[in-house]
């Protein structure tokens, strides 16, 4: 195992009597990384993260954090873990909540009352460490949730759905807090929402139905590079040409059907395998082709394009 | 071991901020007051054993309101992923509900010990059969709140918890009938699992060996499958 992976995971499967919820998923995180777990519902996102903070026992594989198989009661030392709907004590009192958290996490006696003070200061909690936890709001709720996470200051957080069911101030708060908290430490979210995983992870791992159909989706979308080209000329003999040069999976003119106008200045979106010099090669075939090349630029990886094309090859491959 | 005390007194303060403490102390009081006196003014005799057998029923009635939550809860709630994620092991975490809830049927029989009290007042009673008693209700308490334990560990709803601890003690309360049907030595196999076989001579004055040890082994299976069910996720 490279020093740098903190968590590794080997052919995990985890199966509730005859249903298979995780299926041979295998995956490392390097000390650092921010990364997102992507998923519908019901895709084993969180059956994962459960096994990777020692909640749920495997069925087979083997899961290491720190170096420390998780079925080792150490492992937990390593992870603080926020689970989905802050399930905290309703009846205790924001504060006493997390002296206890600390006192079961193995904070010092002596340290308690600092570690509670600067975790509370660190997520804006002070005003609130006197009240019931089940007299807080949601963002407050996923507050403490976050703070007990934080208490003995792990090297790891795991995040599950951490925006689910607040709203948009909300999100936004706990999302640049998750983002300030990343720094030294690795931290994996999972969500089924795109948009919010595509904004706090530096890399994107997506599962579907317990199988993990890509360890990276932004290099995914590398691999698969498109550009964006405005070429004046006939729209069929411009597709024509753009589709002959090798490496060119799809070429298609944006907004409008290629036999709908004449001759004009279109736009087109031109998909591609990853290969040196292919915008080179497309610039050239135009250009020779007698045609004028307006511009041409590469489109930034779509996440939601991968997200829709990786579950279609998966579900293709099932099929077939 | 700051651990397993934080535990504890969380688990003593969910249970005393809990109105089902003092609604159950409460009926427990006013039930055993009212058979306390009514025993005392019929028989003129200081013996506390009706008020043990009485509070054996109670028991077997009262504590899987008392144990149908400690675990059920934490799982109907997820608090559990937060208990359970945290360097803590099952055992510490059923050991800690196991103690607070039995210090519950250690102030109802402290509180019940008044009636004791009142005796010495009144008359002069047997104090043998009145401490052999005590040990018996508490070690029959130990016994309970262990199973009732056991069924809340293995399901997420509080009400089918309690009803299961219920139909387990009412069993093991009548299960020797079928022995007196059975041939021996089956006969002896049920007669001997009976909490009421094993908890009366407590109630008389007749302390064995043999009888401490069936609660005691009660308590202990009970504590083992809960850290089993516990363990098994």
């Amino acid at each position: 195992m490279p020093q740098s992976d903190i968590i590794v995971v080997e052919r995990l499967v985890k199966r509730y009597g005859a249903r298979v919820a995780v299926r041979g998923v295998s995956f490392t995180v390097k000390a650092g990384e921010i990364v997102g777990l992507l998923g519908p519902n019901g895709s084993g996102k969180s059956t994962i993260l459960r096994i990777l903070t020692g909640y749920l026992r495997s069925s087979s594989g083997s899961v290491h954090i720190g170096g420390v198989d998780v079925a080792d009661q150490a492992a937990r030392n390593y992870v603080g873990y926020v689970p989905e709907d802050a399930p905290l004590y309703d009846w205790m009192r924001a504060g006493e909540f997390l002296q206890f958290m600390a006192a079961i996490k193995g904070v010092p006696a002596r340290a308690t009352g600092a570690a509670v003070a600067s975790v509370c200061a660190q997520l804006d909690l002070e005003r609130v460490v006197g009240l019931p936890v089940g007299k807080l709001s949601r963002g407050y709720r996923q507050r403490v949730a976050i703070a007990q996470a934080l208490l003995n200051n792990p090297p790891i957080l795991v995040f599950d759905e951490p925006t689910n069911a607040l709203d948009a101030y909300q999100v936004i708060g706990i999302r640049e807090l998750i983002r300030s908290l990343a720094g030294q430490r690795t931290v994996l979210v999972a969500s089924h929402v795109l948009t919010e995983i595509e904004k706090i992870a530096s890399r994107i791992m997506i599962l579907r139905d317990g199988n993990l159909l890509t360890a990276d989706a932004t290099s995914e979308g590398s691999r698969t590079p498109s550009f964006r080209m405005r070429i004046a000329g006939p729209r069929q003999a411009v597709l024509a040409g753009l589709r002959k040069v090798t490496g060119v999976v799809t070429a298609d003119v944006q907004g409008v059907a290629p036999t709908e106008l004449a001759d004009s200045m279109d736009t087109y979106l031109v998909g591609t395998e990853s290969r040196p010099r292919i915008a080179e090669d497309i610039a050239q075939s135009v250009v020779a082709n007698g045609f004028a090349l307006a511009e041409l630029v590469e489109q930034k990886p779509d996440l939601e394009r991968i997200f829709l094309d990786l579950t279609r090859r998966a579900t293709e491959a099932q099929v077939a | 071991m700051r651990a397993f005390v934080a535990l504890l007194k969380k688990e003593e303060m969910a249970l005393f901020t809990s109105p089902i403490a003092y609604v159950v102390l409460a009926a427990f009081l006013v039930i055993m007051g009212y058979t306390f006196t009514l025993t005392l003014f019929l028989t003129h005799v200081p013996t506390l054993v009706h008020l043990f057998i009485q509070i054996y029923v109670l028991f077997l009635l009262t504590v899987p309101i008392i144990t149908m939550r400690l675990i059920a809860e934490e799982r109907r709630l997820r608090t559990l992923e937060i208990l359970l994620t945290s360097p803590l092991s099952e055992v510490s975490v059923v050991l800690a509900k196991f103690l607070a809830s039995l210090s519950l049927i250690v102030v109802m029989l402290l509180l019940s010990y008044t009636y004791a009290l009142t005796l010495a007042v009144l008359g002069a009673p047997d104090w043998g059969p009145i401490y052999s008693g005590y040990i018996g209700l508490f070690l029959l308490g130990a016994a309970l709140v262990a199973i009732g334990l056991m069924t809340s560990s293995m399901v997420s709803n509080q009400v089918i918890a309690a009803l299961l601890s219920l139909s387990l003690f009412l069993l093991l309360w009548i299960i020797d009938y079928l022995g007196w049907l059975l041939p021996d030595p089956f006969n002896a196999f049920f007669v001997n699992l009976s909490l009421l076989v094993h908890f009366r001579p407590f109630a008389t004055g007749s302390l064995f060996l043999s009888d401490a040890g069936y609660f005691l082994s009660v308590t202990l299976l009970g504590l083992f499958v809960s850290v089993r069910a516990l363990a098994w996720r």
